[in-house]
């Protein structure tokens, strides 16, 4: 008998422990890493406690009425709970809640204290960042991924020259819409070290699905490092294959849509890839970064991501998309 | 006696209503069993004197007269019919009138005929026989005849157009087809051969000297449209093949030869041809100097003049793409440029801007097709405007042709 009687216990224990195990993760608004991130899951929590708070009264008062006092109930008793319970009771559970929510958001949205300002525009199907430049020049424009130090408050301006994609990395902060012609804004202030995920939250076409990036949260001087090599021009091949890949992108018009500085590719449609082997994913994060993701990569663009605007140059000999890959892994 | 015409549709129809009760007995029934009895009694009889083998398919005696009317009845009904919203571009074009008589010569003249050139022998003895063009086009009007030309006929020999998405080509026909009825025969073969003699008209030593080369007759027959020295007929329907990469010239023809670029005019010409002859062709038209003059011809357009503003922003356009439409820099692939270009890639500067932009336009339809890379330019020309077609192609043709630095070897 015993086990009978275990077994959708444990069946129960299993599948909610699965479910929690959902909650975490580098992209959960229920395990936070950043300011935002922790009000809105405190907001969530309180929500949660109180829905369910409610939810036992109304259940409650439910079985009272039809298990154990079925009788006729006092007119005007029933009167007052209904008024209580349906009109007066909401108001006010709601009215806190609106002015609790409400007041969250000039916390999260206070320009003050803001060290540093992030330019990210969503495009069909991928992020172009600019980090403002270390020594005050023009902007450093990146793609695909974003870097933070740990603490500070860090402004991103939101844009799109497309449709309309939306910004979410949900471990540090709430999501904001990318709008074509306007700029919005987030701000996010991360308060632990790791690395998160963050994706577009906003249906924005055939790759929709495929439009994520990766957060990476530093030791400020370990980001300061990074921005300063991200700065530099791409560094020259090291071997002869390295060589014969860049001769390759140059001689194939790679040029035409990326940019390597340092090199005459100059092209302002792609991603920059000056230190793309730095990144942690390719392609809007849908593949490893690794030298035979990125022969896969340029020799199928079109399978992997559907619909995306950069040909597949699968029709290369074997030998020189190798040499590509592996000059472009090498642009660390 | 005039009572007795008045009645007579009377008596007439009655007669039918009595020889009709008594087959069905006044049943439905029985009416519709006889009705289907008939039909079925009809297509075995049909059947069975096709499987005797006593059908006359002889195209020795010509079809009935009555049958001959039915057919060419429902033939002129169908493409009166189904050539309704067929809207006719300008057809007073030069260069579309170059290109229709070029292929004219290759794929109609044989079974039509041409201007001081009858039909010939064999295809008079077809049924039902193809009329001699010149004389047969005023019944049709220009959207008819495309449809015609586009479509081909069922049950005569007239195919399909080889490709058929490349509407321009089959426009290009007809409006060769609309000068065909007044041409005289002197003016057919200027059109059709350009400056080179035509085969057969023999004595030059010239000609003499081609035919004695294997490829000779070939390369006379690409002379017709690309010029004896490869550089088009100065009219912009054909484009410059001298000094072109070798391996963009071989990979488009072949690409012709599979079926992979499309194009009515040059797929049945490649595809008639040995692997080794392209070969030697894309050799052969790579060879040739780049920078001679084109011959000037009655054809020639005059020189264009072009807006030294409007250059400027051509360039721009060309260098650095429309980045806000998505559209890359064209220079990074087809020069110029200081660094090397995948020879798989065509040098474009100094080519003329007709066939330049009708690339462009085709490239952006989608139905261009090309050699292993012709993705690369559908994805490229997807988001060009006309406008910016037009200024690309005038900026590329009045740059000088010029060598491209190729530094990969070519592949085989």
């Amino acid at each position: 008998m015993k086990p009978t009687v275990l077994a959708p216990r444990s069946g129960l224990l299993l599948a909610t422990a699965i479910l929690l195990a959902g909650c975490d993760g580098p992209q959960s608004a229920l395990a936070p890493a950043g300011d935002g991130a922790e009000r809105i899951a405190n907001l969530f929590w309180w929500m949660l406690g109180g829905s369910a708070v409610i939810w036992t009264l109304v259940l409650g008062l439910a079985a009272y009425v039809t298990r154990f006092s079925r009788g006729k109930h006092s007119l005007v008793a029933s009167r007052w709970l209904i008024l209580g319970g349906g009109v007066v009771f909401p108001t006010v559970v709601l009215s806190a809640l609106l002015i609790y929510g409400l007041m969250l958001i000039p916390a999260l949205r206070t320009p003050e204290d803001v060290g540093m300002r992030v330019e990210v525009s969503g495009e069909q199907w991928w992020w172009r960042v600019h980090y403002p430049s270390p020594d005050g020049g023009g902007p450093i424009e990146l793609a695909n991924e974003v870097r933070l130090p740990l603490g500070e408050r860090v402004a991103f301006d939101l844009l799109s020259p497309d449709v309309i994609h939306s910004f979410w990395v949900p471990s540090l902060a709430g999501k904001v819409d990318m709008i074509p012609g306007r700029t919005t804004e987030l701000i996010v202030q991360p308060t632990q070290l790791g690395t998160f995920r963050g994706a577009c939250a906003e249906y924005c076409g055939t790759a929709h699905a495929l439009m994520n990036f990766q957060v990476v949260v530093m030791e400020p001087a370990a980001f300061e490092r990074w921005l300063a090599h991200q700065a530099e021009p791409a560094q020259p091949p090291r071997s002869e294959i390295a060589q014969r890949g860049l001769e390759s992108f140059l001689a194939n018009g790679c040029g035409a849509c990326h940019a390597i500085r340092g090199t005459e590719a100059d092209g302002r449609l792609g991603p920059d890839l000056t230190h793309v082997g730095s990144r942690l994913g390719l392609g809007a994060d849908v593949l490893p970064n690794t030298t035979e993701a990125f022969v896969r990569w340029i020799g199928h663009t079109d399978r992997i991501k559907p619909d995306v605007r950069m040909p597949a140059y699968g029709m290369l000999p074997d030998d020189e998309l190798a040499a590509l890959a592996t000059y472009l892994s090498e642009l660390e | 006696m005039l009572r007795q015409v008045e009645r007579l549709p009377r008596r007439i129809a009655g007669y039918f209503r009595h020889v009709l009760r008594c087959l069905t007995g006044g049943s439905w029934w029985r009416g519709i069993a006889l009705l289907g009895g008939l039909l079925t009694a009809t297509v075995l009889g049909a059947l069975f004197v096709a499987w005797t083998g006593l059908v006359s398919v002889s195209a020795h005696t010509e079809h009935w007269a009555v049958t001959r009317w039915f057919l060419g009845f429902a033939m002129r009904n169908a493409v009166e019919t189904q050539s309704i919203g067929i809207e006719p571009p300008r057809l007073d074009d030069r260069t579309l009138v170059l290109k229709g008589a070029g292929h004219y010569e290759t794929g109609c003249a044989a079974c039509h005929g041409a201007p001081g050139k009858p039909r010939s022998l064999i295809v008079q003895h077809m049924i039902p026989s193809p009329p001699y063009l010149p004389d047969h086009l005023e019944q049709w009007d220009p959207s008819e005849l495309f449809w015609i030309v586009h479509n081909g006929l069922k049950y005569t020999a007239m195919p399909a157009w080889p490709a058929y998405e490349r509407k321009d080509e089959v426009w290009a026909m007809v409006a060769f087809l609309q000068r065909l009825p007044t041409m005289t025969p002197a003016e057919y073969e200027a059109l059709a051969f350009g400056p080179t003699p035509a085969p057969g008209d023999g004595g030059s030593s010239a000609l003499l000297d081609t035919l004695s080369d294997p490829l000779g007759p070939v390369l006379a027959d690409c002379a017709r449209c690309h010029g004896a020295e490869g550089l088009g007929r100065g009219a912009g329907a054909f484009p410059k093949l001298a000094g072109q990469s070798e391996t963009y010239l071989l990979e488009s023809l072949r690409a012709y030869a599979n079926g992979a670029r499309k194009s009515g005019v040059m797929q049945p010409i490649a595809a008639g041809l040995d692997d080794e002859v392209l070969q030697r062709l894309a050799r052969h038209y790579a060879q040739l100097p780049a920078d001679a003059t084109v011959p000037a011809t009655d054809e020639a357009d005059e020189a264009v003049e072009y807006d030294e503003a409007e250059l400027a922003q051509a360039l721009r356009l060309a260098e650095h793409g429309a980045a806000e439409r998505g559209v890359p820099s064209c220079t990074d692939c087809h020069g110029p440029k200081s660094g090397p270009i995948n020879p798989a890639y065509p040098a474009i500067a100094g080519q003329y801007a007709e066939y330049l932009a009708l690339q462009l336009e085709l490239f952006k339809s989608g139905h261009r097709g090309g050699t292993d890379y012709a993705n690369v330019m559908h994805s490229a020309a997807q988001r060009l405007t006309p406008e910016q077609i037009d200024q690309l192609a005038r900026y590329y043709a009045s740059q000088p042709w010029e060598a491209i630095e190729r530094v990969t070897e070519p592949r085989d």
